[in-house]
């Protein structure tokens, strides 16, 4: 994987307003994710690939594209990775 | 044949799926990206690489898609089981 850590997070939370007459118990921190499609634009020709084996586990086959995701609002992944 | 097939069927298959699922990557990719030769080079490489392994795969184990040569002349193997979701 590239050694230096990506320039922008896969995850990103906002806290929704919360006011006096919210029927619902709040959820609190409310998690989007944000591929690195995203933050590339136009692909440009020649990215490095991961093996076809690695790119079916993976599901891209541009390792710039992998995408980790992990429930953020699962327990034990309260903070998101990446 | 009922018993459940060789450890080689699976790792054959896999190596399908990956040649495939490579193809289909590329092609999305060339799709915007119609002049981009090295891309169009390795489509081609999988490609034909993915038609050898289907070939080796479908006289040993059978037909994997609609279209598929029938190996044995007397017996319909499209339907014989095991089925996609039994193996």
């Amino acid at each position: 994987m590239n050694s230096q850590p990506p320039p922008f997070t896969n995850v990103k939370s906002y806290v929704p307003f919360r006011g006096p007459c919210d029927p619902c118990p709040p959820i609190g921190r409310k998690y989007f994710s944000t591929p690195p499609s995203l933050y590339l634009g136009f692909q440009p020709p020649g990215l490095p690939q991961f093996s076809p084996a690695d790119a079916l586990r993976k599901g891209t086959l541009w390792k710039v594209f992998y995408d980790y995701y992990d429930n953020p609002y699962r327990k034990g992944a309260g903070k998101p990775r990446g | 044949m009922d018993k459940p097939y060789p450890n080689d069927y699976y790792k054959q298959l896999e190596e399908i799926q990956a040649a495939d699922f490579v193809l289909v990557e590329l092609t999305l990719y060339l799709d915007t990206h119609p002049d981009d030769g090295q891309a169009i080079g390795q489509y081609n490489q999988f490609a034909q690489y993915s038609k050898q392994l289907k070939r080796a795969f479908e006289s040993q184990f059978g037909p994997l898609q609609q279209g598929s040569l029938n190996s044995s002349p007397n017996v319909w193997e499209w339907s014989k089981s095991p089925w996609p979701w039994q193996i």
